[in-house]
């Protein structure tokens, strides 16, 4: 068993020794040990008896500007600590089927070709005899959409025991879902399986370099016009100084925001046809607003008010990000659902009444949202019924248990229902 | 007046209607709803419709001015903030545990 490695351990010890090359392994990661002090001594402790982990070790792969150091850093583990094999895997942040999921898989196979290349060459250039351990390239889980570090563990656990490996090594920037920080979850999450958990100790490029290489390009030009149009629209489009304060105020936030707002690279012909495809979404989800609307209202004026609210449970397919965001909200828009609760693909959604139930189960808004971000192919989809991917969670249909700790904590549901909730704030 | 603009002072006046009609449902709803889950639903979305109306019967007044794009834009936010904010509230409840009311259960 070894360490987990502090990931800012690694950045510490910047100085120096740029690449992280094969050359020398002990060096490298004492020196990511030693600034930290704490954490350095359970390392060295856990060095010194070492029950070697047997089997292979999973490094997931991304193109990051640490991937050669901790390939490298997977060959070193690797002969130190006599695994057998390194599974360099790239695990899909899309679904096969979407458009673009080939063009996807394929830079993806290049990636994977290139990092198994060092890998090789770095087995080579070791010192002596070549050791025995043999590298294996695989791309996993473009068979679904995967939304947290929950679903990234549980494809990399399954591929770990399906191939026998004990062990998974982390590059410190690895960032498999645009620009959202995975790592620290990631370790956690992979802390709850039997696998073992390294994050390679590599010196990153400074954080500098990295900014600029990001921040400028298409999302920076994007922001900055989206930012410049908006401001232009609420001032006064023909007066010179709304042009110099909208260039200044465009510029911050462009700078400061535009990392953080568009977490997928703007692309032609893409973003253009989304968003036309979402100025046709638009009279749909009013058309379907107004329509639900007037049904709630009666419900709401009728003197026996004739509800029959439950909460519903609904494994949807669209991608994480901004297309689960529009279909969740497109849910609460329409009367008589609301989004209590988006936990990965699942949708938690409270209904009012059994009409506006059938329509989500239905799953129009589901098919329009595929249609705005993926177009018109992926739209075809089975319904949320015919998939069995629905669920209704009270009431007299109920198929599934309420997720909620006061549910199951007991109390009969109606004489003590205060109770209940008071013993369910407690719990949490 | 000539026909265009009567048309348009009875748009207006329609839409203004339509607005305080949804708005009045959607106060209905939350006092006579029993609980925090379907309140969040009337006090959202009767409000969008509500608030929409007003805001098209506005735009409709001014005409294209800098004033009738900006009630136009200010529709556009209601529809982005108003379901964001229901679903804040109501994933609240569901973590604080709150189970959602069902027929059977008294009402509060």
């Amino acid at each position: 068993m070894w360490w987990v490695a502090d990931a800012d351990a690694g950045s510490d010890t910047a100085d120096g020794e740029g690449g992280g090359e094969a050359g020398d392994p002990d060096a490298g990661s004492d020196t990511a040990d030693g600034p930290t002090g704490q954490s350095g001594s359970d390392g060295e402790a856990d060095r010194e008896s070492p029950s070697a982990p047997t089997g292979g070790i999973v490094v997931p792969v991304e193109p990051t500007p640490t991937l050669r150091a901790t390939v490298a850093h997977a060959v070193e583990t690797a002969v130190d600590d006599g695994f057998a094999t390194i599974h360099l895997v790239e695990i899909a942040s899309w679904r096969n089927g979407d458009p673009g999921a080939d063009d996807r898989a394929a830079s993806a196979e290049r990636v994977l070709e290139r990092a198994e290349a060092w890998a090789l060459s770095d087995l080579d250039d070791l010192d002596g005899e070549r050791p025995s351990v043999t590298v294996a390239t695989e791309l996993i889980g473009a068979d679904e959409y995967l939304f947290g570090p929950d679903d990234y563990v549980r494809v990399l656990a399954a591929y770990a025991e399906e191939h026998g490996a004990d062990a998974v090594l982390l590059d410190p920037e690895y960032t498999p879902v645009g620009n959202t920080t995975l790592l620290q979850p990631l370790e956690f999450a992979l802390s709850n399986t039997s696998l073992s958990v390294e994050t390679a100790p590599v010196t990153r490029p400074t954080r500098r370099e990295r900014l600029r290489s990001e921040a400028t390009g298409t999302r920076f030009v994007a922001m900055f016009g989206f930012s410049l149009a908006f401001y232009l629209v609420l001032g006064d489009p023909f007066y010179w100084f709304d042009w110099v304060t909208g260039v200044a105020t465009a510029a911050i936030v462009s700078i400061t925001l535009s990392r953080v707002s568009i977490d997928t690279e703007p692309a032609v012909p893409r973003t253009p046809m989304r968003v036309l495809r979402g100025v046709i979404y638009v009279p749909v989800l009013l058309f379907e607003i107004v329509k639900a609307n007037v049904e709630v209202a009666r419900v709401i004026l009728d003197p026996r008010l004739p509800i029959e609210p439950t909460m519903n449970r609904m494994r949807v397919i669209v991608g994480s990000g901004l297309p689960l965001m529009t279909l969740a909200n497109s849910i609460t828009l329409t009367p008589g659902t609301l989004t209590v609760r988006a936990r990965d693909s699942d949708l938690y959604v409270h209904s009012l009444i059994p009409s506006a139930r059938d329509g989500l189960f239905d799953g129009s808004l589901e098919r329009w949202t595929r249609f705005v971000y993926y177009g018109r192919a992926s739209a075809r989809l089975p319904t949320p019924r015919e998939r069995d991917d629905c669920a209704i969670l009270q009431g007299p249909d109920a198929t599934e248990e309420l997720p909620i700790a006061a549910a199951d904590g007991g109390a009969s549901p109606g004489d003590e229902d205060g109770e209940a909730e008071a013993e369910g704030v407690t719990d949490a | 007046m000539d026909a265009l603009g009567t048309a348009r002072v009875g748009l207006v006046v329609a839409f203004t209607l339509l607005g305080l009609f949804f708005s009045f449902v959607s106060m209905t709803g939350v006092l006579r709803l029993p609980d925090v889950y379907s309140r969040a639903h009337t006090a959202s979305q009767a409000d969008t419709l509500g608030a929409g109306f007003g805001l098209a019967a506005v735009a409709l007044a001014i005409g294209w001015e800098a004033a009738g794009v900006k009630s136009v834009l200010l529709l556009l936010f209601i529809f982005v903030t108003n379901p964001t904010a229901a679903h804040a509230i109501a994933r609240a409840a569901f973590e604080e545990g709150t189970v959602p009311w069902t027929e059977g259960d008294e009402r509060r």
